[in-house]
């Protein structure tokens, strides 16, 4: 990678500072977006800024109807929680399946946020819940957070401090796995949420999705049989040498019907 | 410049590095431990697994600076007073090596699984090996390893 | 032959492993060398240009670069012209069109990744830093990725000394005899398949030093490959400089699959480097260098033609290849004419052969023999021809494969190519296997699968293919026994996985009756270069070294019985030898065999040349398809294998997996995609390029079937590269299996679930 500065931060507010005076650094925290970026020489920052382990970033607890989980957490923290099994058991099978093991061991929800690929896992799981992911600066509602290709509603130097998720009533996802990288090339998560049903849908498109048309038919007839011949619009849907529209078409139906029978306790 | 104080296999080091050195290239270059390999540049074959205060992780996926104060164990610090662990043994009277590349990552791997699940099925110990790539022995004897490892590790007092 | 050699039982854990479950083992990038400098390549960012300028000002100024090697010192040096391996008569008295090669590219650049520059520096960082520094321009050229479209009129021209990028067209066999057959068949079935261009992929990244000795003006190089003495002849030929004067060390190799048996471009820039700076430099690739140019493997397509009368039985098969080369022609390219013609007809009797082979060259990287090297190409094609045919005849697949084998009489058979196969059962090879994968219960498993909402398919692959022989004019091995009675193989083959230290010690421990413990194998020694003898690959080195090794033992034995003769006191006639020892009924006493060498080493030279072994084997995989998402899965693989005698059961059930696992991988995901248009390699890294993982094979229910051998004293058949040969067709006859009874005819490898569910859901939405 090219030549460049490592600072850790003692405090979030060192953090955010450092980041004000200094534009062209990153934040690292698991790192496991941002280092494999940098070894392909893809970006070039100053410095990184090293906020892993930074106490106002961690800890995971339900109170008050809300699951909240500290944006530092790792996704083996995610998924091991008796907390998150108990609240939302499907957010702790979601996390149980990004990349690998070694990658849970490092990865947190909240770089995974901040980066938004349009294939990983959480941004499905946090647009299906409508959370809420609360910065240094405002709280964002999910539905406003994603704003496509590796695009997000943070401002320069916004920080996320950690990730508040509503107890949904039910909740399932269900993943195809990209058979190279392991990513999502359809990743659905289903909710029944207080705000009614909710369908989000990663690794399809440019960017997570709420697939209305489900959102609607399901708050009829919450049955698979509902999401028969419902319109998906293809054409705005990824398309590459592993998987084009049609078929990634294919994959959210077939994965939102999965997660349908996860959720009734079917397989 | 950065000054990096680690603990690797119960031995404490001091190195001043480059900001931008990775942890494997510390382990490897700096500390001459080159048991830790590099075998791809997309973090997904896991050759470069070690343990960082007791968690195993992708040491090509580090910088050197983010283990400061970190304790490492890498394949040279699982065999005890040239004992060979359980794994290491497993893994050859499975013989679930063949070139031995993968090894030490495959190794380190299977440590942290049992670490988690003493008692895994099959499908726990695919899914607790997808980030290892191996290209000579199609997995069958690894997993058969791993099985083993866990037999030995439960039979073993802590 | 010696029954004793294979009388014991194998060792648990092998010689090699004490140092790689530690971590101890040298692989290529643990090495360094006092004084190295560190070399990257700067690397062409586009499939076809003429390089206009290369400029290397900017990159000289960088700090800590010590020099910037490009083409122009490449054609200065005269590193130009690689060996070529295509030495086939071509079709009309053609020769074959062997396109120049600077090891850094000088007037033009012909697929994504070419070297056109090496930069030295104190740093591996530095020299990175500095490439970036490096200007190249070029001129674009429109370039061209398939190889079909290659050979076509009107195609963008790689080299000008390869017209229409043909660079070899052959035929094999007899033409009219095949026509005259088709023109009388009662059923002719017609597939045009396509074997996939893949990246073997071996888990270590190429690492390399050269180091110039300006005294001798010789080099060393530190390098992984799969032996020296392939190497240093392509090397020696590719620069010029004598054999003599090119030493290698070698330590532990990481997999090698073919693809480290040729000598690369990067041999010679390094040694180009290492003589202008008069310091070693050392360089290790990445894996998106390894995927670039590390050369590929198979890359075949075919149009293959099978007649049958009325009976199901093959009267004539016809096969027409192009052969994707890349842009030059790799040194190791010669398996895909020479393998496939050896085995053509595979396991059956064809009275009547014709191929036509067309090598073209695209603007990809060069192809190389990678596992099989053509052999699991053929098997494919005539298993799947022979899967379809039992299709369109509506004949059991297996029934189909018993009326066509060749039977146990006709051995040896001399095929219509003009190889002769040695030895098998294949009758006998096909029942067993039918037996163990319980062919008849299928229709009970096909029904339980179906009841869960899947797919099930079963695929069967009898395969035979040729293995041993190999290029050099005989194998070598040198035992040196000490005072202390430890013996030392040094052979000059090199095990990349293959387990030879172990596999080659327990042969010549087994022949001296000694524990094995007292033998240790060095491959590759730095002084013992000057054995003459093979590569490892091909399957063919306990055929060709593991054979001499036991010669070389029976002649230490002998070679040390007229001094145990004196000590005994006895004639040398009177002297036994037994478990280490020699010894006389005349006498009480007895000669320890290190004793013969008390006052110094005991060497002996053996030598041997052995011909091609046949193994043959019948694989049976079946799969269950998830409609939904088009995905397979591997729900059983069973494996029948004669590879003659075996001398350490485990190493060879674990080459079967392997290979196996490399097939199954090439089938259901592997493949390098090039982008037609640009040439831009779009499989560049592991994120894209498919490889298999845990789980894919959930386990192989094997047995042997062996026929002996009287090719080599062991009776071994190599076993390296079956694995492959049988899963390609046995896992691509499963899947198509499966998909049959919806109407679905041949689908090509790779079948990924994107492919398969298209093929599902056209069929049902015809079905409609």
């Amino acid at each position: 990678m090219y030549a460049l500065n490592y600072v850790k931060a003692k405090s979030l507010r060192e953090a955010t500072a450092f980041i004000a005076r200094n534009p062209e650094a990153k934040l690292l925290a698991g790192g496991m977006t941002l280092i494999p970026t940098l070894k392909q020489r893809l970006a070039r920052p100053t410095h990184v800024v090293d906020i892993a382990n930074l106490p106002e970033l961690r800890g995971i607890a339900a109170k008050g109807g809300k699951l909240v989980i500290g944006a530092g957490t790792r996704h083996h923290e995610v998924a091991t929680s008796a907390a998150v099994r108990k609240a939302i058991p499907a957010l702790s099978g979601l996390a149980a399946e990004i990349g690998d093991p070694q990658v849970r061991n490092r990865g947190t929800i909240g770089g995974s946020l901040a980066n938004n690929d349009p294939a990983a896992d959480y941004p499905a799981a946090v647009l299906g819940l409508a959370a809420t992911v609360v910065t240094t600066q405002r709280s964002i509602a999910a539905d406003d957070f994603f704003q496509g290709l590796f695009a997000t509603a943070l401002e320069e130097g916004e920080v996320i401090v950690r990730v508040e998720f509503p107890l949904p009533k039910r909740a399932a996802y269900s993943k195809f796995h990209h058979p190279a990288s392991g990513y999502a090339m359809a990743g659905v998560f289903i909710a029944q949420t207080a705000g009614g049903v909710r369908v989000a849908v990663t690794g399809a498109g440019p960017g997570v999705f709420r697939w209305t048309a489900a959102e609607a038919a399901l708050a009829k007839s919450f049955s698979s049989a509902a999401l028969e011949g419902l319109p998906l619009d293809a054409s705005g849907l990824n398309n590459d040498i592993h998987a084009d529209r049609e078929y990634r078409a294919n994959l959210v139906r077939v994965m939102a019907k999965r997660a349908l029978a996860k959720l009734s306790g079917r397989k | 410049m950065a000054k990096v104080t680690i603990k690797v296999n119960g031995k404490n080091y001091t190195k001043a590095v480059e900001d931008r050195m990775l942890l494997v290239d510390l382990l490897r270059d700096e500390l001459k431990l080159t048991g830790t390999h590099v075998g791809c540049d997309t973090s997904q074959c896991g050759c470069c697994t070690v343990h960082i205060d007791g968690r195993a992780v992708k040491s090509c996926s580090m910088l050197a600076a983010q283990a400061n104060g970190a304790s490492i164990v890498t394949i040279e610090g699982m065999a005890k007073k040239g004992k060979l662990h359980p794994i290491q043994r497993a893994f050859s009277e499975c013989h679930g090596l063949q070139c031995g590349f993968c090894t030490p990552g495959m190794i380190m791997a299977t440590a942290g699984l049992l670490k988690d699940n003493p008692n895994p099925t099959d499908e726990q110990i695919y899914k607790g090996l997808e980030g290892n790539l191996c290209r000579c022995t199609g997995y069958i004897n690894i997993v058969k390893a791993v099985k083993m490892s866990a037999k030995l590790l439960r039979g073993k007092k802590h | 032959m010696s029954a004793k050699a294979h009388d014991h039982h194998d060792p648990v854990g092998r010689v090699e492993d004490a140092r790689l479950v530690t971590g101890a083992g040298t692989f290529a990038a643990d090495w360094n060398v006092p004084g190295q400098l560190h070399g990257y390549f700067v690397r062409s960012d586009r499939a076809h240009a003429e390089i206009v300028a290369v400029n290397v000002e900017e990159a000289l100024k960088h700090p800590g670069v010590k020099a910037v090697v490009t083409g122009a010192d490449a054609v200065h040096a005269g590193y130009v012209k690689p060996m070529h391996a295509l030495n086939f008569p071509g079709k009309g008295g053609m020769q074959t069109r062997a396109p120049e090669r600077p090891v850094l590219a000088h007037t033009g650049v012909h697929f994504v990744g070419e070297a056109v520059a090496l930069v030295v520096a104190e740093s591996a960082e530095a020299a990175q830093d500095a490439a970036e520094r490096v200007e190249v321009r070029y001129r674009d050229l429109p370039a061209v990725v398939s190889p079909e479209e290659a050979l076509a009129q009107g195609a963008p021209q790689l080299h000008e000394n390869v017209p229409n990028n043909l660079a070899l067209e052959v035929e094999v066999g007899d033409a009219a005899a095949v026509e005259a057959a088709f023109a009388r068949a009662a059923h002719v079935t017609r597939l045009k398949v396509e074997v996939t261009r893949v990246a073997p992929n071996p888990m270590e990244p190429r690492a390399y030093i050269a180091a110039y000795d300006a005294r001798a003006d010789s080099y060393t190089l530190h390098v992984c490959c799969q032996g020296i003495t392939t190497l240093r002849r392509h090397l020696s030929v590719y620069t010029g400089v004598p054999e003599e004067k090119l030493h290698f060390e070698v330590g532990d190799v990481g997999g090698g699959f073919g693809q480290r048996t040729p000598a690369y471009p990067e041999h010679g820039a390094l040694m180009l480097a290492a003589r202008q700076t008069g310091r070693p430099v050392r360089w290790v690739s990445t894996r998106a260098e390894g995927i670039a140019c590390d050369t590929h493997g198979r890359a075949n397509v075919i149009e293959g033609a099978l007649a049958l009368d009325r009976e199901g039985r093959f009267t004539a098969m016809r096969l027409d290849w192009v052969n994707d080369m890349g842009a030059y022609l790799s040194p190791g390219s010669m398996g895909h004419i020479r393998n496939t013609s050896t085995c053509m007809t595979g396991v059956y009797r064809i009275p009547a052969l014709y191929a036509t082979y067309r090598v073209a060259l695209t603007n990809t990287n060069p192809v190389s023999s990678y596992r099989g090297a053509g052999r699991p190409d053929i098997a494919y094609t005539v298993e799947r021809l022979v899967s379809q045919a039992a299709v369109d005849l509506e004949m059991d697949a297996a029934e189909l494969r018993r009326r066509n084998l060749i039977p146990r009489e006709a051995f040896p058979y001399k095929t219509p190519t003009g190889s002769t196969y040695e030895n098998a059962d294949l009758p006998g090879l096909l029942e067993k296997a039918l037996k163990l994968a319980d062919w008849k219960g299928y229709a009970k498993r096909r029904a339980q699968t179906e009841r869960s909402g899947k797919l099930r398919g079963i695929g069967i692959a009898t395969v035979i293919e040729n293995t041993g022989a190999g290029q050099a004019p005989k194998d070598e091995i040198e035992l040196e026994l000490d005072a202390g009675g430890t013996v030392t193989v040094y052979t000059v083959s090199k095990s990349q996985g293959h387990s030879h230290e172990t596999t080659l010690a327990m042969i010549v421990a087994g022949a001296l009756e000694l524990p094995l413990e007292r033998v240790r194998v060095r491959q590759c020694a730095l002084e013992k270069q000057n054995l003459i003898g093979g590569h490892t690959g091909g399957s063919r080195t306990t055929v060709g070294a593991g054979s001499v090794c036991h010669l070389a033992a029976k002649k230490l034995i002998e070679h040390g019985r007229p001094a145990a003769a004196l000590e005994l006191g006895v004639e040398p006639s009177q002297v036994e030898y037994a478990k280490g020892v020699y010894r006389s009924k005349e006498s009480k006493r007895a000669v320890k065999l290190g004793d013969i060498a008390r006052a110094k080493p005991v060497s002996v030279i053996a030598e041997g040349k052995f011909g091609s072994t046949f193994p043959n084997g019948c694989h049976i995989a079946e799969v269950e398809i998830d409609p939904g998402t088009g995905a397979a899965v591997i729900a059983s693989y069973c494996a029948v294998d004669d590879i003659g005698t075996v001398v350490n059961h485990t190493v060879v059930e674990g080459q079967l997996h392997g290979g196996v696992a490399q097939g199954a991988g090439q089938i259901l995901g592997e493949k390098v995609v090039y982008d037609r248009d640009s040439g831009q390699l779009l499989t560049g890294s592991f994120m894209d390029y498919y490889m298999p993982r845990a789980g894919l094979l959930p386990a192989i229910r094997g047995a042997e079937h062996p026929t002996p051998s009287a090719v080599s004293p062991l009776g071994v058949k190599g076993v390296g590269e079956s694995g492959c040969t049988g899963s390609l067709p046995a896992v691509a006859n499963a899947v198509m299996d499966a998909l049959a009874p919806l109407g679905i005819g041949h689908l090509d490898m790779p079948l990924t679930p994107a492919r398969v569910w298209h093929a599902i859901h056209a069929a049902r939405k015809g079905n409609d």
